[in-house]
């Protein structure tokens, strides 16, 4: 049995300013959950309806949905939500099996960090002709 | 450790099975998003490239194999976060039998669209 502390209630939204980077990856890793589980259902309908009858509409639905500005943009926000789910995954990984366990701080702050990184960088290829 | 909290049931399967498929997904997801929009521009996709792509058979099993495990992380991890909120009792299974049946007719349709990708109905 682990041992368990008093936290509070995280989703009181009105402590945010005392939250800690824990309590903050906590949050995030439940926001971007819920997101990628949310595109993942969208994702599989989408497919479904492009791929009811033949090939022209499935082009036409994804040539439709990528001729979309906001689409590129949401694609790179997508991104994000989707990278800093992993990296953030990998840190809760290594805290499950005792590694850094000193270091949950920095390595949720350097999570955030890559994640817009590569968030940025990715920009361009998402918005490659897009205007 | 007291310091050390997590959520889960430490015994537990679906404690274990969360953190198998996440180790999964982590190359899996980064894979798929890396091949569908910087290899391939998302853009510029057109089925007859992705019935290629789903013809063959190593790239077929791993993108069903994709959708289930991310099926399961996602559908847990939601049941996990409802239960870390504290449902219980009635309000619990009931949950817990809506996620099992939105999980499976997600994988069943998901199957169905990529077996129409491959070409092989």
């Amino acid at each position: 049995m682990s041992e368990t502390y008093n936290r509070g209630t995280v989703e009181d939204a009105g402590r945010w300013t005392e939250f800690s980077a824990g309590m903050w990856a906590w949050i995030f890793h439940k926001f971007t959950g819920w997101v990628l589980v949310g595109y993942l259902f969208t994702h599989i309908a989408v497919l479904s309806t492009a791929t009811a009858s033949d090939p022209a509409v499935y082009n036409q639905t994804l040539s439709g949905l990528e001729g979309l500005l906001i689409v590129r943009i949401l694609e790179v926000g997508l991104l994000a939500v989707a990278v800093f789910h992993i990296l953030n995954g990998v840190r809760l990984l290594l805290v499950d099996l005792g590694i850094g366990l000193e270091s949950q701080d920095k390595s949720f702050y350097a999570s955030l960090v890559l994640t817009g990184a590569i968030a940025v960088a990715s920009v361009p290829t998402f918005l490659a002709g897009a205007f | 450790m007291a310091e050390h909290y997590t959520s889960f049931d430490r015994s537990g399967r679906r404690w274990l099975l969360q953190r198998l498929t996440a180790v999964f997904l982590i190359g899996t997801l980064a894979f798929h998003f890396f091949l569908l929009h910087f290899v391939n521009h998302a853009a510029e996709i057109e089925f007859a490239g992705t019935q290629a792509r789903m013809g063959e058979v190593g790239y077929f099993s791993m993108m069903v194999l994709f959708l289930v495990a991310a099926t399961f992380h996602g559908v847990n991890g939601v049941y996990n976060a409802l239960v870390n909120m504290g449902i219980e009792g009635t309000q619990k299974r009931v949950v817990g039998g809506v996620l099992t049946l939105a999980g499976v007719l997600l994988i069943v349709q998901g199957v169905r669209v990529a077996v129409a990708m491959a070409g092989v109905i």
